[in-house]
This record gives C-alpha cells, sequence and structure tokens, in this order.
C-alpha cells in the first residue's frame, strides 16, 4: 500500500468502523434498564449508513478502544482555532480521561451528530456543553460496568486517568479500555433539539467546575506537532485513487454568460481529460494538477485576463457591477428593511438644548477571508451516491446542500470532514465542493478541485462595504445627552452557490437573507436612537466574514465616542467609563489600562510639539460582541511626511468568561488583533463593472512581518470556573480599527473615518 | 512532453515523470507525497511552497522542475518527524507556533535558510527574511518567538 493510498483507507474508514468491525457482541447493559438489554447487535461494517450516528446514544459522541485510548465525535470542527484540543479537554475533564489519549473525530457526517455549523464564536459555548454532558454520561456508565465487574456498588467505586477502582482497594483497578473491552458504548443517554439548541444527557450530573483540572489549564494543542511536520493532512493533502485534478474557468464578468468554448489545443496538453461545460458553468478535469491548470490558462483561468473573450472561451459583456468609487451611495439606496436597536427618549429634543452637535459617516469597503490556501473540495459522485471531502465549517449542511445541488438522496451522501486553510468565516469552502460535485458527476470519477489564487480572491464571499452616519450632543458639562447611529448593512449571510448559480439553479439551495446591524449599543445616553438599514445582496456574493458587520459599527461607534471625548476635551478612557454602567464593560476597560499603565489626559495632548515628522499616540476602544466584552489600547507612531502608522504595543482584556485553554485563548487573541489590524491598514477588495480586481496579494495586501506590532500584551478577565464559558473566536477582531483610528487623532489630530488607513489617506486626512 | 527527472530531495535520488516546464511544488506533493510544501497563490507572493535548495529558501511554485537540476532539496519532511523533530520544529510546538497552520511549512524553511547562514538573528533579521511568508491567521507574534528560541538552542 502506498502511503496516498493509506492516507485514504484512513480517511474512508472511521475509528468507528473499526469498532464494527472488531465489536462483536455490543453490550448490554442491564444497569440502564431493561430495554436497553435487548439491544445487542452484531455490528457490520459493510452495511455502514450514511446518517449521522443518533445523538442519544452514547456511542454518538464517544468510543473507548482496547488499549485503552479514547474517542470523542463531534460535528463541531476545527478551523485553526484550537477548538478539537479545547473540546476534548472538556471531555477527558467530565470523562477523567488522559487527554493525550483522546483523539477528536471531527464533522464527517456519517460519524458524528450535526451540533450546527462552527461559526460565531459558538463553538464552546453551545458545542461545549453538549459534549460536557456526554462525557459525564459516558463516566456514569463505565461506573456502572465498573459496579458489575467489581461486583460493588457505583458509590464505592473511584474514577481517575482513565481507570476505575474499588475506593480503598488500589489492586482492584481496571482501566476504561479493558471494562468495554472493544464493544460498541450503545447506551441511551437522552438527546432533545437540534443543532445549537441540542441538549445531551440532560439529566446527568456534571463535575462542580470549582474542580476542574483539565479544563482552564493551558495545553499543548493536539494538531501543533502533525503541522509542524508535514504530517498532518489538510483537506488540500487528500488523495483519492483515481481521482482527476479540476479547476474552474469562471465568467470574465460576474454575471456573464458563456458564448463559445474553443478546445483547440487542450488535447495537446499532457494529462488533459475533458472540459466540463454545464449551462455557465466552465471547468476542466486532468490526470495532473499541472494539465488542468494549463488547459484552464487556455480557457481563460489566468491572474490578469484582458477582456470577456481573452481565453479561448468567450464570454458575453457584462458590467453589471455598482462602481467602485460610489459603492456607499449604491448601499445607502438600496431596498431594504430597517430595524431598530436603541430607542432611548427624544434624539431631537435633546439637540435643541445641546452645547455642541457633531456629525460624521463612517465607511468600510468589501474585505476578503483571504485564506492562505485557495478552497479545495474532492467529489466522488457514482449515479445516486456521493462522497466529499471537504474542509467546510458547516459539514451537515453542506452534505444537504450537495443532495439538493446533485438531486440525489441525502441517505446516499456522506461528507467527510478534513481541516483547511484557516477560513475565518464563509470563504471558498463551500463552493469548491459544489464546484467539484458538478464536475464529477459529470465524468464519472473522483474530481479534486482547487480554485487558483485568482478563483479565491475574486470569488470568495466577501464581506460588505458597510457605511454609517452618527450624530452625538454634549451638554455644557461635556455629556453626552443625544446619540444617533443609523447604519446600512448589505447581507452577511447569502449562502447561495455560485457553481449552482452557474448550472442555472441559482435557488436549489441558499437563501440571501438580510443585513443586520450588528452592534451592542451599551452607552447609556439618556437619548439614542441606534438603527439599521438591512439589505440584501449589493453587487458582489458576501458571507459572515469574522465578526460579521460588528467590526465595522464597533469602528464606527467607538470612533464617534472618541470624537465626543475628544471634543469635550476629556480623557477617552474616563469618558468612556462616565457613560458606562456595564460592569463587564468597565472590569475590561479597566484592566486594560493597568495593565497599559494609563494615565488620565484629554485627547491629543500627550503628543510633542510637532518638530519631529513623527508623531506618536494611543488609542482605545472596547466591544461587546455576543456576551464576551474586549477593551484594547494601542500606541501608534504616525509618520506625517507619508502617511504611515506603525503600531507599537498593543494591550487586550478579553472576558469571554470561563476559559478551557488559556493558551489556545492567548493564541485567537493575538491571531484577531493582528488579522483586524491587517484589515485596518490595507485591506479593501477593488472591483471594476465587470469583475473583482483584486485578484492577488498584489492586488489585496495583507500584513506583513515588518509591519506587526512590537507586541501583544492579554489580559483575562472573569476566566475563572465560576463564569460561564462564551465565545473566543473573534470578538478581540472588533475594536482594532477604531483603536487605530483613536491613536492617530491622538497624535496628529487627524480623524479616519474610512478604511483601510492607507498611507494616502492618512496624508489627506493630515491635509483637511 | 513529459520526461523523467532525477530529484535530489530529502538526500534521497526520487524519480519524477513530468513536463519540464511544471512548477516543483506539484512534483513534491502529488508525486512524491511530500505534503509539507503547500500550494497558495502559485504566484511567489506567499511563500507557503517554500523550499530550501542548495541552502536558499525558494519558492517551488514558481520553480519548473526543469531548472532544478542536481540542486539540494529540503521540505519540511526532511528535517523531522512527530517522533524526532528538528530544533525549529521543536521550537515551533513549544511556542504553540500555530493557529491553522497552512503558511508554516514555509515559516519552518524561511528560518532553517535563515538560521543556517545567520545562526544568531535579531528580531528585524528574521522579520525582514520572513517578510514574504503570509500568515492570515496572525500567528505572527509567536513565530518570531519559536525563530529566537530555536536560534538560542542553537539549532
Ligand atoms: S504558493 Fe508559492 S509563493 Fe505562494
Ligand atoms: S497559521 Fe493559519 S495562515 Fe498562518
Amino acid at each position: 500500500m502506498s502511503g496516498q493510498e493509506m492516507e485514504f483507507a484512513s480517511a474512508g474508514l472511521g475509528r468507528r468502523d473499526f469498532l464494527h468491525a472488531s465489536g462483536g457482541l455490543v453490550i448490554a447493559f442491564s444497569l440502564f434498564g431493561a430495554a436497553d438489554a435487548t439491544l445487542a447487535e452484531t455490528a457490520d461494517a459493510a452495511t455502514r449508513s450514511l446518517a449521522p450516528p443518533p445523538a442519544g446514544r452514547l456511542y454518538a459522541w464517544l468510543a473507548v478502544h482496547p488499549d485503552n485510548t479514547a474517542t470523542l465525535f463531534t460535528g463541531k470542527v476545527e478551523t485553526g482555532t484550537g477548538v478539537a484540543t479545547a473540546l476534548a479537554q472538556i471531555a477527558a475533564e467530565e470523562l477523567d480521561f488522559p487527554l493525550d489519549r483522546l483523539d477528536v473525530v471531527m464533522g464527517t457526517t456519517s460519524e458524528t451528530v450535526d451540533q450546527g455549523p462552527s461559526y460565531g464564536s459558538r463553538t464552546i459555548r453551545y458545542a461545549g456543553p453538549q459534549i460536557r454532558h456526554a462525557a459525564a454520561a459516558g463516566r456514569e456508565a463505565l461506573l456502572g460496568l465498573a459496579a458489575a465487574h467489581f461486583q460493588v456498588s457505583a458509590n464505592q467505586l473511584a474514577t481517575g486517568d482513565g481507570a476505575i477502582s474499588v475506593t480503598g482497594k488500589p489492586d482492584r483497578t481496571i482501566t476504561y479500555g479493558r471494562l468495554v473491552d472493544g464493544n460498541r458504548l450503545n447506551i441511551e443517554i437522552g438527546a432533545s433539539g437540534e443543532r445549537f439548541a441540542m441538549q445531551v444527557a440532560p439529566n446527568v450530573r456534571t463535575k462542580d467546575p470549582s474542580t476542574y483540572r483539565i479544563v482552564g489549564r493551558p495545553v499543548r494543542r493536539k494538531d501543533i506537532p502533525g503541522k509542524m511536520t508535514g504530517q498532518f493532512t489538510y483537506v488540500q493533502d487528500v488523495h483519492v485513487p483515481g481521482m482527476l485534478h479540476g479547476r474552474v474557468v469562471r465568467p470574465y464578468g460576474v454575471g456573464a454568460t458563456l458564448v463559445s468554448v474553443d478546445e483547440t489545443g487542450l488535447k495537446d496538453i499532457p494529462g488533459f481529460v475533458r472540459v466540463v461545460r454545464r449551462d455557465n458553468f466552465l471547468g476542466v478535469v486532468a490526470e495532473t494538477e499541472w494539465g488542468a491548470i494549463q488547459a484552464a490558462a487556455k480557457l481563460g483561468s489566468t491572474l490578469d485576463p484582458s477582456g470577456p473573450d481573452a481565453g479561448q472561451a468567450k464570454w458575453s459583456d457584462w458590467e453589471g457591477l455598482p462602481e467602485m468609487e460610489r459603492i456607499w451611495e449604491t448601499v445607502r439606496k438600496t431596498a431594504g428593511r430597517n430595524s431598530t436597536v436603541a430607542s432611548q427618549g427624544s434624539v431631537e429634543t435633546a439637540l435643541s438644548s445641546a452645547g455642541r452637535t457633531l456629525k460624521a459617516t463612517y465607511q468600510t469597503p468589501f474585505q476578503m477571508h483571504g485564506s492562505i490556501g485557495p478552497s479545495c473540495a474532492i467529489a466522488d459522485v457514482q449515479g445516486d451516491r456521493a462522497t466529499f471531502w471537504s474542509g467546510t465549517q458547516m459539514p451537515h449542511q453542506t452534505r444537504h446542500d450537495m443532495a439538493k445541488l446533485l438531486g440525489i438522496p441525502l441517505e446516499k451522501t456522506e461528507l467527510r470532514w478534513f481541516e483547511a486553510s484557516g477560513g475565518y468565516g464563509r470563504n471558498g469552502l463551500d463552493h469548491a465542493v459544489a464546484d467539484a460535485a458538478v464536475m464529477s458527476q459529470a465524468v464519472g470519477r473522483p474530481v479534486r478541485v482547487q480554485w487558483m489564487r485568482w478563483d479565491e480572491h475574486g470569488w470568495e464571499p466577501k464581506g460588505p462595504p458597510i457605511v454609517q452616519d452618527l450624530l452625538g450632543a454634549l451638554d455644557k458639562n461635556g455629556r453626552v445627552i443625544a446619540w444617533r447611529h443609523h447604519m446600512w448593512v448589505p447581507t452577511t449571510g447569502d449562502t447561495h452557490l455560485i457553481a449552482a448559480e452557474l448550472i442555472g439553479k441559482p435557488d436549489v439551495t441558499g437563501a440571501t437573507g438580510l443585513g443586520r446591524p450588528a452592534v451592542t449599543y451599551a452607552y447609556t445616553f439618556a437619548n439614542a436612537d441606534v438603527a439599521g438599514h438591512g439589505e440584501g445582496r449589493v453587487g458582489l456574493l458576501t458571507a459572515w466574514l469574522r465578526s460579521p458587520a460588528q467590526f465595522e459599527t464597533t469602528f464606527a461607534m467607538e470612533s464617534f465616542i472618541d470624537e465626543l471625548a475628544a471634543a469635550a476635551g476629556q480623557d477617552a478612557l474616563q469618558f468612556r467609563l462616565a457613560h458606562l454602567e456595564d460592569p463587564r464593560a468597565i472590569g475590561v476597560l479597566k484592566a486594560a489600562a493597568e495593565k497599559y499603565g494609563w494615565e488620565s489626559r484629554p485627547i491629543g495632548t500627550g503628543r510633542p510639539d510637532g518638530s519631529g515628522k513623527a508623531a506618536r499616540g494611543r488609542g482605545i476602544a472596547w466591544v461587546n460582541r455576543d456576551d464576551v466584552r474586549v477593551a484594547t489600547i494601542a500606541d501608534v507612531t504616525v509618520d506625517r511626511s507619508n502617511g504611515a502608522i506603525k503600531v507599537g504595543r498593543v494591550v487586550v482584556a478579553h472576558d469571554c468568561g470561563l476559559v478551557v485553554n488559556p493558551d489556545g485563548l492567548r493564541n485567537q487573541v493575538e491571531g484577531n488583533v493582528i488579522q483586524s489590524l491587517s484589515r485596518t491598514l490595507h485591506e479593501e477588495v477593488a472591483f471594476d463593472r465587470a469583475h473583482v480586481t483584486s485578484r492577488d496579494w498584489m492586488g489585496y495586501p495583507i500584513l506583513h512581518f515588518t509591519e506587526i506590532p512590537d507586541s501583544i500584551d492579554v489580559v483575562l478577565v472573569n476566566s475563572g470556573p465560576e463564569y460561564p464559558a462564551y465565545g473566543a473566536g473573534e470578538p478581540a477582531t472588533c475594536p482594532t480599527a477604531a483603536v487605530i483610528g483613536n491613536a492617530v487623532f491622538d497624535a496628529i489630530g487627524a480623524r479616519l473615518r474610512q478604511t483601510p488607513f492607507r498611507p494616502e489617506r492618512v496624508k489627506a486626512a493630515i491635509n483637511t | 512532453m513529459p520526461q523523467n527527472f532525477t530529484l535530489n530531495v530529502n538526500g534521497a535520488a526520487r524519480t519524477v515523470d513530468a513536463e519540464p516546464g511544471s512548477p516543483l511544488l506539484y512534483l513534491l506533493r502529488d508525486n512524491l507525497g511530500l505534503h509539507g510544501p503547500k500550494f497558495g497563490c502559485g504566484l511567489g507572493e506567499c511563500g507557503a511552497c517554500t523550499v530550501v535548495m542548495n541552502g536558499n529558501a525558494i519558492r517551488s511554485c514558481v520553480t519548473p522542475v526543469s531548472a532544478v537540476g542536481d540542486a539540494r532539496i529540503t521540505t519540511l519532511e526532511g528535517l523531522g518527524s512527530i517522533d524526532n523533530p528538528h530544533p525549529l520544529q521543536k521550537a515551533f510546538i513549544e511556542e504553540q507556533a500555530a493557529q491553522c497552520g497552512y503558511c508554516i511549512n514555509g515559516m519552518v524553511m524561511s528560518a532553517k535558510a535563515l538560521l543556517d547562514r545567520t545562526p544568531h538573528p535579531s528580531r528585524d533579521d528574521i522579520k525582514l527574511a520572513l517578510d514574504g511568508n503570509l500568515c492570515r491567521c496572525g500567528t505572527h507574534m509567536r513565530i518570531l518567538r519559536a525563530i529566537e528560541r530555536a536560534a538560542q538552542q542553537g539549532a
């Protein structure tokens, strides 16, 4: 067997199959009621069901192997944030099992329960309790087995480190592995509800959090060693025997139709197999990647195509995108639905008695996820059966979507999940699997599709452009007496599939949705009017991108507060504290300030007299995203002569409740800071009337090593076991743009109201 | 037309059947099953595909196999394994210097070339040497620390 085939074998045959294959009789747990005694069954790998396992059975979550290792099964997936390890910590804690002997199987639809997509910082918060309860039920079940084994009552037993002993009799000890003896844990533990709302083993007793020994301890991530040595299998690395390599050839204009395809010369490309054409969907398949890349290039898939008929595939002239320079006007004018976030007192009445009124408009552009590894998937469609290999963040949903797209029964589809390059939201992964599905269905062989860099940059769903109007008024004591924040937000949840649109079945699956005013208004202004205008698709396909819309709304809210504080001649921190009651918000602001060594002074008064070219400033901002509070402070140096911003020290205070893996969390927070700094300083998707013109890293630069901050200090607040766990995948992204903008103002007195803060924009702000 | 090329990869002679213009990356990954080097852009812009060739960190995605000759190629797999990691890999593990890890091949291989040339680089030396390696997850602080740790330990 070659290495590649072995990889496939382990991809195809899950741990549970080994149990099926090796198991004989499944244990009949008389302790768990008479009904369970009848559940003994002979497992048979050949008739493996492709349906997800039933959530109410212990084996859906847990397998214990004869060598006293165990496997946790979860429908959640790893996206680089470390949740595989954190979920394992939660399970190991309740199970009293050594963490390094607990393996995690994620996402594969025939082996895991659908616990909802892995997005929105929701994995620890929602799947954590489900797994905690399943593992606690597992421990109870093992105690039951041990009681029978030792002929004692369960309360004479103690669990520890994967073994059970009779209290006071250390020689009477048995490992979990020997107790289970290779059998499947076919025990009813009970489950109700679905996905995020699912309750698992609701009646089981879980541990008192104050006794936690594994949860809350910094542990090394399980996935990292393999990622350092090339031994980790990403979805990009999966090899299926007999597979072809596919590449897509996208329309020149986003909405263009395919006029003709000239196949001249394609047959001369070594390894070329054929063109796949279905309506406006165009792709090529070949025996080698290089063959597919060359064939796709001939048809027009290149970095810089010069027009709709530059390649051998000819597209209609389509120029239906809105004008880039005026995108915010377009957003403003787009029809949508209004919604109210906060309505307090009367802003109009307050304005009539205001000492000073400020107004500002904030604009943010389309931005992209920008995964380093372009989206990739394999599909093997054989008649009415299909298997997919994908790194999607929503494997169970994508399985449903693929069945619909192909028109095949759900029971005959399976998605095998493998980790991809970090996604940060809905990037191209779900679209690549649809591309592979269409191509495999056409050629009857497994097809691996990897997008080219320009496919990813050009066609991944973007974060939308947002425009926001703010108005604020101060009384003569410098207190805010009126606050208005209106935001226009295109959808961040368009789940239509590109391949479906191209094959002429746009609505076979997915929905467009409406943008939401993603803001948590938490100030205590007497008169406030906070409202959103939610829209559908505006120009480009848009979906969730880390902290959807709230990165942008926090930029506006926390910059404008700073504008008011500056107008009132006050200190940025004290001004916020004076208008806040939320104790956790106050907590993170104070914790960040303490770590930083914040000294009170009016905004803009710390800067040197302007004798040098470079000026230094500091900025602060905070957010409440999904019950997590984050406050960030940063120092910047601004070069007046060229507009360049250099970020020095960054301090983040983070309150997401109980922290499962403190080192994993710090890693996340640092990542959020650097990525959002990149979005703040550099990132804007460019497009003309036909398509996205930011098609590579030159056209869409991101932060480079030489631009990273000098340091990032992370302070964890309220992270102990007495607090519930909220999610931490994205909140620390939110404050960054406001922090940097505020620091720039503090340094040079110029206010930045549009991202990215590229040097030209900074220079323009200096001159106004 | 495809022809045979004998490459010197991780200290062994490996023969591949390939078109002369085919980038080295696809041959390493698809023909030789070496998945350390990754496809990121195919344009020489991100560093995900980095391998060390005769001591230099190069972008295998834009290096045609015909240009390789008998140059010594080292991939991530050639440094070490989970059971027996190279000191650089060990330092990356100790610093937990990865999130998704897709960029890490390029970080480790670029660092390898740097440390072989400059065993005690300054922080700025490291930043400069890695400036062409993109990381979207924002793991930079840890990557820096890992390379500094490896340098201290004389990797
Ligand atoms: S893949 Fe080679 S530099 Fe990006
Ligand atoms: S760790 Fe994900 S791109 Fe660097």
